[in-house]
């Protein structure tokens, strides 16, 4: 009987440790992010986030789905406001009402994800790419800007894989604030278009 | 005889003990040999580096360094406290790497604003990792209806190198760098239960660094500072 008793709890301790090895992960990226420190340039700016970006979920590998919707409308509202004097944000392009925008349309191209089994390394990481559509207030298309963004845990060290896999979403995400502050007057087609508004406000 | 054995083994494990301490050089390089000027509300940073491809500084390093520095009475902001508050400037694609660049970033207003509120002073970069390397032996686990039990022994050797960078923010210039090395081998015995021996290596780093990095600085009473300006 003790015997019995044993073996059943043996397999069952070895079932639940099996089970913890699984390897599917439901990731929802919850986090708040800082207000960016940027001076706005005095730059209309029109931000569409569709519905599908707003609830877009990523699904990197058949086992794997990252629920980024609303963290990255919320980066991207916020990193966005430090770019423009004034905008406005819709979810489609025809509620526009600022004159003069730039209009914004931004989608996620491809999720990537790595993981300690797929490359040996003690890191969980995550690409994002995202393409942004920047078009003049007629609907001319001036640009698509291509804008990856990388994160990943600093190590995989008692770290459940849906934890480490969002915690590399939340640095990706952070990232792709970080280049877009960065990089964004830096396109030359954007840059051009800022500076010839500048020359026609002049000669107003 | 039963007395020879616990001696023996008590012996044993002493040995195996004393074994398990790391070995923790520190470089110290200053251009003067002066103490660094704090004031008692101003207060440092520590930052770690992770814009290497294969490393990154870990948090819980830079929280222990943080922790050891802040027994002397010096005011230590929180990393992640600081990098948010002037996100994105701070983030590892776009944190300075070099004086030059963190002048001119220091050259933009709304960076600077929030520096000033936050009274910091100095900045301390860390970069480094602590890496496990020379495995050996090997160790057995085995568990059945009848019970279970380890056999065999195990050791490895772990090296923690990190490098810190102090930056004065109030004339934008380097006070100093320090290097620690350590070094020390862990091991794991199967006796029935495994035994682990384990050298606190990076541990020993830490506190070693910030010890040093205590020395650096020298806290400044309000009353002091304002009489010595006078005085000036």
């Amino acid at each position: 009987m003790p015997t019995a008793k044993i073996t059943f709890f043996t397999a069952l301790l070895a079932l639940v440790l099996i089970s913890g090895c699984s390897s599917s992960a439901q990731v929802q990226v919850q986090s708040q992010f800082p207000k960016v420190i940027s001076q706005p340039k005095p730059i209309n700016g029109v931000i569409v986030f569709s519905e599908e970006f707003q609830n877009y979920i990523a699904t990197p590998s058949k086992n794997t789905t990252i629920d980024l919707g609303v963290a990255q409308t919320n980066l991207l509202r916020n990193a966005f406001s430090g770019l423009f004097a004034n905008i406005e944000f819709v979810s489609s392009s025809d509620q526009v009402s600022l004159e003069n925008a730039l209009i914004i349309t931004p989608s996620v191209t491809e999720v990537q994800i790595s993981t300690p089994s797929d490359t040996y390394l003690n890191v969980y990481e995550v690409w994002i790419k995202y393409s942004l559509d920047i078009a003049d207030a007629d609907g001319q298309q001036i640009d698509s800007w291509f804008m990856p963004a990388y994160g990943k845990t600093p190590n995989s060290f008692m770290l459940s894989k849906s934890n480490a896999i969002e915690e590399a979403a939340i640095i990706a995400l952070r990232d792709a604030g970080a280049k877009l502050l960065l990089d964004f007057y830096r396109i030359p087609s954007v840059y051009n278009w800022v500076i010839e508004k500048e020359k026609q406000e002049a000669q107003k | 005889m039963n007395y020879s054995a616990i001696l023996s083994g008590t012996l044993f494990i002493a040995l195996m003990l004393s074994g398990c301490g790391a070995t923790t050089t520190i470089d110290e390089y200053r251009p003067t040999t002066k103490a660094m000027q704090i004031n008692s509300e101003e207060s440092v940073v520590i930052l770690g580096r992770r814009d290497a491809g294969h490393y990154d500084t870990d948090r819980e390093f830079i929280d222990c360094v943080a922790k050891k520095m802040e027994g002397a009475d010096i005011q230590v902001l929180p990393e992640r406290q600081f990098i948010d508050s002037i996100y994105p400037w701070f983030e590892p694609r776009t944190a300075p790497k070099g004086l030059k660049r963190l002048t001119r970033l220091m050259k933009n207003p709304a960076i600077k604003k929030q520096v000033r509120n936050q009274k910091l002073r100095y900045l301390v970069w860390i970069d480094g990792s602590t890496n496990t390397h020379d495995r050996g032996g090997s160790i057995s686990c085995a568990i059945g209806p009848g019970g279970g039990g380890c056999f065999g022994f195990a050791q490895w050797e772990k090296s923690s190198i990190y490098e810190a960078i102090v930056w004065d923010l109030s004339d934008l210039t380097e006070k100093g760098r320090l290097r620690v090395d350590s070094t020390g081998t862990s091991y794991l015995l199967g006796v029935v239960a495994p035994i682990p021996l384990l050298t606190p290596v990076k541990n020993d780093a830490c506190t070693s660094l910030g010890k040093q990095l205590k020395q650096f600085f020298s806290v400044a009473t309000n009353s002091a500072q304002n009489n010595s300006d006078s005085s000036d």
